[in-house]
């Protein structure tokens, strides 16, 4: 497959057809829960969005867009960059939190149990040839 | 349970209406937000105890919101009478450390960022008190420039002062509960049953019998369960004695000061003994401490002052010759966890200490704390009970017989 640029609409149907092939139901723990990540800084100087909603478990919006995504259960900003690298699997996402390369806003609790499906979805994400 | 079966229960607490009491006070100070961190704070609003560094913030109408430890929220919130999204946990990450997330949940209830904000400063000679620090404060100030932080801890320590009846029946548990504790170390002692014992392990006894009739913890901060035995139970001032591995021996006195724990309401009940033999000089100081008890206990009522108090009973120890081994204070506040030390309002001539001529007011619940200390004879008694101030008299919590017994 080609490569796609990060965050076009291209690389948004594959992510979605990716993540709907490789993370059933049962492997995303029936959640019902919705995440915005929030890119500063992108290359073009532009804010930009990534929106994932799930209900029971599967994913019923993938949203990429400037400005402000939709409101959300988590809200997760930091730089393209650090997004970037997380998405290359050079920083790991605990790790950009834990240092305050990104930022979460939402409930921290929720957001613990939630936390070995975020990975398994950045790995689904991580896979697609990406151009940054 | 029901709402109209939960508020038969005994030891219902009306929490919804203690907040309101609490927005009510801030509506009259113009207070927009409460952040309230003292331990007593937290167990008068929450019904949960709250170990780590905790912040209920409390706003001008509707539920207030919890922010403590991550890896404690659940556990807080499972206690607590407030739901998973009214308690959430603080963690050191991006936006979610104790300052951001806090100062952001404020920010967004001030209207335009702007507003008081009632914070808890002070001192306390009771080290787990939990008043903001000088580096939160000035944290939380940098992170609100639209906030004025302004000292309101008056107002949680006016509304929790006069105790409701769920909160009295509490304490009522836990005395029961102590009792409990000390006919298990009695029935250990007696026959012999003392001997090779050692501080720490009647410790550890008291705790058994009590955890088994449901007490949560040996609360106390002054190390669980005190126990004294010999020349400690005389030590000058001689108010903490955490348990040691010293050996309860022969002809020395003991005392057993056990600490129990019912839905935050706090035992603490000292009781004391003589190993036999006892020397008839032994018996004299015993005696001394059992009818100044006595004397105090039928003293309290509402209406009088510890100031009132001291001094008539320093008169009556004086009279009898042992005033020289009265630490002259008579008793200590108390309240659910995490009050535990000021009785009253910060009214008095020393900041953060009890008013002497604090006027006791009907269902007050302090202890009743008594200490004897006779230094160079090693001997020494404590008295503790927790006591509801009643209009005419006083009711004392622990049931324990007060006498000092012999063990043979």
């Amino acid at each position: 497959m080609e490569k796609v640029v990060y965050l076009s609409p291209q690389w948004r149907d594959e992510a979605e057809r990716r993540l709907k092939a490789d993370l059933s139901p049962e492997r995303m723990n029936h959640i019902t829960s919705s995440m915005s990540n929030m890119y500063r800084n992108c290359p073009d100087g532009k804010e930009r969005f990534l929106f994932f909603k799930y209900v029971d478990g599967n994913l019923t919006e993938l949203l990429t867009g400037e400005g402000e995504p939709p409101e959300a259960q988590f809200r997760i900003t930091g730089s393209y960059e650090v997004f970037a690298k997380i998405s290359r699997a050079e920083l790991g996402s605990q790790k950009a939190l834990m240092t305050g390369k990104l930022k979460l806003k939402g409930n921290m609790v929720k957001a613990l149990k939630l936390a070995a499906v975020a990975d398994r979805l950045n790995k689904v994400l991580a896979s697609i040839p990406t151009e940054y | 349970m029901t709402a109209k079966e939960e508020r038969r229960d005994p030891y219902f607490i009306d929490f919804p209406k203690r907040i309101k009491e609490i927005q009510k006070k801030m509506a009259e100070e113009k207070i927009d937000v409460y952040l309230g961190s003292r331990l007593r704070t937290l167990s008068w609003t929450l019904d949960a105890f709250c170990p780590w560094r905790t912040f209920v913030v409390i706003p001008s109408d509707g539920l207030p919101t919890v922010f403590t430890f991550v890896i404690d929220a659940a556990r807080v919130a499972d206690d607590s009478w407030l739901d998973e999204d009214h308690v959430l946990g603080f963690a050191p990450m991006g936006g979610q450390d104790q300052i951001e997330a806090i100062s952001d949940f404020i920010t967004g209830l001030l209207k335009n960022g702007k507003g008081r904000v009632g914070i808890e400063s002070g001192m306390s000679n009771y080290l787990p008190e939990g008043n903001l620090t000088h580096y939160e404060y000035e944290q939380f100030d940098a992170a609100m420039p639209g906030a004025e932080l302004v000292n309101a801890y008056t107002i949680i320590d006016t509304v929790s002062m006069i105790k409701d009846e769920g909160t009295i029946n509490r304490f009522r548990e836990a005395s029961r509960i102590v009792d409990v504790g000390h006919k298990a170390v009695y029935e250990a002692l007696i026959h012999g049953g003392y001997k090779g014992m050692t501080e720490t392990e009647i410790a550890g006894i008291a705790a058994l019998a009590m955890r088994r009739v449901g007490s949560e913890w040996e609360w106390s901060f002054t190390g669980g369960n005190e126990i004294a035995s010999g020349y400690r139970t005389g030590l000058a001032g001689g108010a903490c004695t955490p348990a040691t591995r010293k050996e309860i021996v022969a002809g020395e006195p003991l005392m057993v000061d056990i600490h129990a724990m019912f839905k935050l309401g706090l035992g603490d009940h000292s009781h004391n003994y003589l190993i036999a033999p006892a020397t008839d000089r032994q018996r004299w100081h015993a005696d001394n401490f059992v009818d100044i008890v006595k004397l105090t206990l039928k003293t309290y009522r509402a209406g009088i002052t510890p100031s009132i108090l001291a001094e008539k009973m320093i008169a009556f120890a004086d009279e009898r010759g042992f005033a020289d081994y009265m630490v002259p204070g008579f008793e200590h506040g108390i309240g659910m966890m995490g009050d535990e030390w000021r009785i009253g309002l910060n009214d008095g001539p020393f900041s953060f200490w009890t008013n002497p001529d604090h006027v006791y007011r009907e269902n007050e619940v302090i202890i009743c704390a008594m200490q004897y200390a006779c230094p160079e004879e090693n001997i020494g008694f404590r008295y503790e009970n927790p006591i509801l101030i009643m209009q005419d008299r006083c009711e004392e919590m622990s049931k324990y017989p007060l006498v000092i017994e012999e063990i043979q």
